[in-house]
């Protein structure tokens, strides 16, 4: 009677998840050649943005497309652990923005075993990882985070005349995407005598934490007149905290990543500037250049996709 | 066995083996383990992709970390406590460890320092449980911070990557086929369940979670023991960060985070009672399987990832509720 009710409970949710699986249309289209994207996560809009272009992209080349994104953004043991069981279900290609630039190598070099090709999206893997595992990569599809730093940078240098006391939101420390942003703000701002940067502290990539960060920022150098965040999800956490100081308009934001959110903020003045990056095709460049992958052809090692800078002159035209 | 009413000691006859699971544990095991079966058999008709050789050995080697990270939250529930701090202590453990490598330091001296400092960390966790009179949940809340802070401080932050083949082994390695993760699990499963059913403490373990106060007049120490029950989950979770850590060729300061959550539910859907006294090792490796085999069944047929939380945690729930209902029909 016992060891039943166990039973039947489980057989219950096996069953709730085949349903779950036929709605998704995974099953039945075997004939498809199938493509896999996992994303670091499924509920930032930016990562939503890729999917959707990578789905169109799909359905125009008449492949089918598998999502999976860990529950955690920051859990790469998760990440590799999909990237596993995708294997094992016979993916033709994947496609994958790395968790962990470093910690993910192993995972694909279990797909380069399988004879699966690699399409890195968004966040590069490490090269001396990489090379250290003797890893093949088809192609790299992203924005060059270096030159949208720089790009920020600059803005920075034309808008504040060359004198500016900055503080700097870092995303999570060893990220590459923030690292090469980061590298590339600094690199732009380095000459400028005027211009120093007083603080420089991660948020994490989170709101919240752009907020609280920010704040104590502000606490210690109450003299801060701009800022850079490596996202925008953290200046506009800074944004609010920047209201609540009563300094809103006096310090000039600069974000990256032009989120929606972002572009009001723009339009409305309370933050200055952002770089727009472009999910949405890479999405679609990424599941187009693992289809070539997949018909054998070479692709080049690297595939960029435009950046731009959203001021108050384009927030509104872009969005 | 496990509730005792009076102040009666309840451990009298200590040339018994295993004393406490008795009757109600087994069915409930039986039970756990027919649910794995079911579920198995469920994702094999559903996909053709679940029941090969390498899916399974898939399957058990990332079941590994949590099974045994799992092994020490078995002994502090079993005592009636509870600990929150083992993802962070995987973190500590797997930074230490990883630093040390990097500067050169030999294996052996590097995988002892993890363990030392996992072991010292959770005996700081008992000492401030059995000593400090704190309740678990917040010794160890306070442990989890600390340990989370302590590994960002120690790494600034970064990533420890790269490490030698020699290392790597331990989860790159096969033995006739068997991951090495998987051995680890196994041996430490092993280990567990002999100190838990052969030795006084492991009997102690039970007896503090059935009845502590009748341990205590029966002339129990039970802050030492306490204090050990935590040095145990500290030990496994520095265990699980050597695994982590070789797995991903890299100590992360944070990784593991939320490690105590499948840990937990491992434990518990393995039948482990949370009042404490009542379960078994065998009933969380079962709990830790089904776990494992659920996530990857979920990803072998594609279903969404918000999808699957929704269903591991239905799964956690209804495991538990079974339990209560039973219990309360005894």
């Amino acid at each position: 009677m016992r060891p039943m009710r166990n039973t039947l409970v489980l057989v219950l949710v096996a069953a709730c998840a085949a349903s779950a699986c036929n709605r998704g249309g995974a099953t039945g289209e075997a004939a498809k050649p199938r493509i896999a994207l996992v994303l670091k996560t499924l509920n930032h809009p930016f990562f939503v943005d890729m999917r959707r272009g990578a789905q169109a992209a799909a359905d125009r080349l008449g492949v089918t497309l598998q999502v999976q994104a860990a529950e955690r953004e920051v859990d790469v043991e998760k990440q590799m652990q999909i990237v596993e069981n995708l294997i094992q279900t016979g993916i033709q290609a994947l496609c994958i923005t790395p968790s962990g630039s470093r910690e993910i190598v192993s995972a694909l070099a279990k797909a380069n075993d399988a004879r699966v090709p690699v399409v890195v999206v968004d966040t590069r893997v490490d090269e001396k990882a990489a090379a250290a595992a003797g890893l093949r990569l088809e192609t790299f599809v992203g924005s060059d985070n270096y030159e949208g730093g720089r790009l920020a940078g600059g803005y920075l240098l034309k808008m504040s005349g060359g004198k500016a006391r900055v503080a700097i939101l870092e995303g999570i420390p060893g990220h590459e995407t923030g690292d090469s942003r980061l590298r590339g703000f600094r690199d732009a701002v380095k000459d400028a005598s005027g211009v120093s940067i007083v603080a420089s502290q991660p948020a994490n990539w989170e709101r919240d934490q752009g907020f609280n960060v920010f704040q104590n920022m502000l606490q210690a150098h109450p003299d801060i007149d701009s800022m850079f965040a490596c996202s925008d999800l953290m200046a506009l956490g800074a944004i609010e905290a920047i209201a609540a100081a009563g300094k809103t308009g006096r310090i000039r934001v600069i974000g990256f990543d032009a989120l929606d959110d972002a572009r009001k903020a723009i339009e409305a003045g309370t933050m200055a500037a952002s770089v727009a990056q472009f999910p949405y095709e890479m999405g679609q460049v990424a599941v187009e250049s693992a289809v070539k992958a997949i018909r054998g052809e070479k692709l080049p090692a690297d595939m960029k996709v435009r950046l731009e800078l959203v001021t108050k002159d384009n927030a509104a035209a872009a969005r | 066995m496990t509730k005792i009413a009076g102040p009666v000691p309840p451990v009298r006859d200590p040339g018994r083996p295993s004393p406490t699971p008795g009757r109600f544990a087994s069915a409930r095991q039986f039970g756990t383990v027919i649910g794995l079966v079911a579920l198995s058999t469920g994702l094999w008709i559903l996909t053709p992709h679940f029941l090969t050789v390498s899916n399974l050995l898939n399957v058990v080697e990332q079941t590994s970390i949590n099974a045994i990270v799992a092994v020490g939250l078995t002994f502090v529930i079993l005592s009636g406590g509870i600990d929150l701090s083992v993802g962070s202590l995987v973190a500590l453990s797997g930074v230490v460890l990883g630093s040390l490598l990097h500067a050169g330091q030999p294996l052996a001296m590097a995988l002892a320092a993890a363990l030392v400092v996992g072991a010292a960390s959770g005996v700081a966790n008992g000492a401030l449980v059995s000593w400090g009179g704190l309740p678990p949940f917040i010794a160890t809340l306070g442990m989890m911070s600390i340990a989370r802070g302590a590994a960002l401080v120690f790494t600034e932050g970064r990533p420890v990557s790269g490490f030698e083949p020699a290392f790597r082994v331990l989860a790159t390695g096969r033995v006739a086929l068997i991951p090495a993760p998987v051995i680890v699990m196994v041996l430490t499963y092993i280990v567990a369940h002999l100190v838990l059913t052969r030795t006084t403490f492991g009997r102690y373990v039970y007896a503090i979670g059935g009845n502590e106060e009748a341990t205590r007049l029966s002339g129990v120490s039970i802050r030492f023991h306490k204090t050990m029950v935590y040095g145990v989950s500290g030990v496994t979770s520095a265990i699980a960060a050597i695994i982590l850590t070789a797995r991903l060729n890299s100590a992360q300061p944070i990784a593991g985070m939320m490690y105590e959550l499948d840990a937990i539910a491992a434990t518990v859907i393995g039948g482990t009672s949370l009042t404490g006294g009542e379960g078994t090792l065998g009933g969380t490796l079962v709990g830790a399987l089904i776990m494992g085999v659920l996530r990857n069944g979920l990803n072998l047929l594609g279903v969404s990832s918000f999808l699957q939380q929704i269903i591991i945690g239905a799964v956690i729930v209804v495991a538990v509720l079974v339990d209560t209902v039973l219990k309360r029909r005894r």
